[in-house]
């Protein structure tokens, strides 16, 4: 999620509950490997708050004010880092389907062909 | 479930295969087949009828056990090497999807303005046509992360507004570099199966995961240059829209 070599991925923010059981496993990710995604990613905030009584999410902040929530409710440390390496890994950009596999904005450089052009 | 059904009969007819044959105690099921198989091999002439059906059915449903890969607590030491053997089939980090891993980006102007060049590359089995600039989506790339400089060493063609020259398969000399932008998952495509009049229906979800790949630079052919386009000066400027009005 680098745009150019611009980092999209500007802010997590861990929200979980202390009492709750489905915040067991994000609570157990906070202890074992938050820490180490943390170091791995310097350039990127992260915050934790305590919402008490709510089920735990994972919320995605990005440069183009997108936001991206991913409830991690009932899942294990090891589903919480997937889904938190997922958001550091996208873009901010809408989910939507595929139209080109092929992004460019100069698709000739010859020439494009018609049936007049002569080789 | 079909596990545990099998194991509840496996351990009934272990019972019985043990009265007959009195060989040592089960304890696991690692040690059931095991046994079975000592089993087998020993008492093949002596066996009757029941016997050999219980026999035949319990090396069948180990075999299935095996095929199934199920979750398997006891059964996992088995299961583990069969996965091993899947997972090392020739995954080598790079050569398999034709990229080798140049070091990670650190702060250098990477990202040059447009020039007329294009290569046809290939990743895996897909082939783009790229040129400076471009975005790419292919199937996930192991082994990079974000903002990892890409060397895509397969490049089947290259050409410029002069010149094309054609590999045979591939051209050795020719490199293109690329970085990988994000790792993201595809939109969610619905699956839906019906067959109808026969009260069968499925729905399933997919979402594939893509890599997004920026191409920064060609190399291997000659690039023409760029022309440079004298900007005119703001003097200049004032003095043109006067001129236009008399003239």
């Amino acid at each position: 999620m680098a745009l150019r070599g611009a980092w999209q991925f500007q802010k997590l923010v861990v929200s979980y509950c202390n009492w709750g059981g489905s915040s067991r496993g994000i609570r157990a990710f906070m202890e074992s490997e938050l820490p180490a995604l943390i170091e791995k990613n310097p350039q990127l905030e992260v915050a934790t708050e305590l919402s008490r009584g709510q089920h735990p999410y994972l919320k995605g902040i990005y440069r183009n004010r997108n936001e991206r929530v991913v409830c991690v409710k009932n899942m294990d440390p090891e589903q919480v880092l997937l889904n938190a390496t997922r958001l550091r890994n996208s873009l901010g950009r809408k989910v939507v389907k595929l139209r080109t596999r092929h992004v460019t904005k100069h698709p000739s450089v010859q020439g494009t062909w018609t049936t007049a052009v002569k080789f | 479930m079909a596990s545990l059904r099998c194991i509840r009969e496996l351990s009934r007819r272990a019972t019985t295969v043990l009265s007959i044959s009195q060989t040592r105690l089960i304890s696991s099921i690692r040690g059931l087949e095991l046994s079975g198989k000592s089993i087998t091999q020993a008492e093949a002439p002596v066996q009757n009828r029941p016997l050999t059906r219980d026999f035949l059915w319990y090396s069948r449903s180990q075999g299935r056990q095996f095929a199934s890969k199920s979750n398997g607590t006891d059964e996992s030491s088995e299961g583990e090497d069969e996965e091993e053997m899947e997972v090392e089939r020739e995954y080598s980090p790079a050569e398999i999807g034709y990229k080798v891993m140049g070091p990670l980006k650190s702060s250098e102007r990477l990202f040059k303005p447009y020039e007329p060049v294009f290569a046809v590359v290939q990743i895996g089995s897909h082939q783009f046509k790229v040129s400076n600039g471009d975005s790419i989506f292919t199937e996930k790339l192991k082994f990079c992360d974000i903002n990892d400089k890409l060397t895509l060493t397969k490049v089947l063609l290259l050409g410029s507004a002069s010149q094309t020259i054609i590999g045979r398969p591939i051209l050795p000399d020719a490199t293109v570099h690329a970085v990988v932008e994000e790792h993201a998952l595809d939109e969610k495509v619905l699956i839906f199966k019906k067959k109808r009049r026969k009260n069968y229906r499925r729905t399933t979800g997919h979402r594939q995961e893509l890599t997004k790949l920026r191409i920064t630079d060609i190399q291997g052919i000659e690039k023409p240059e760029p022309e440079i386009v004298l900007k005119p000066s703001k003097s200049a400027d004032t003095q043109q829209p006067e001129a236009e009005l008399v003239g």
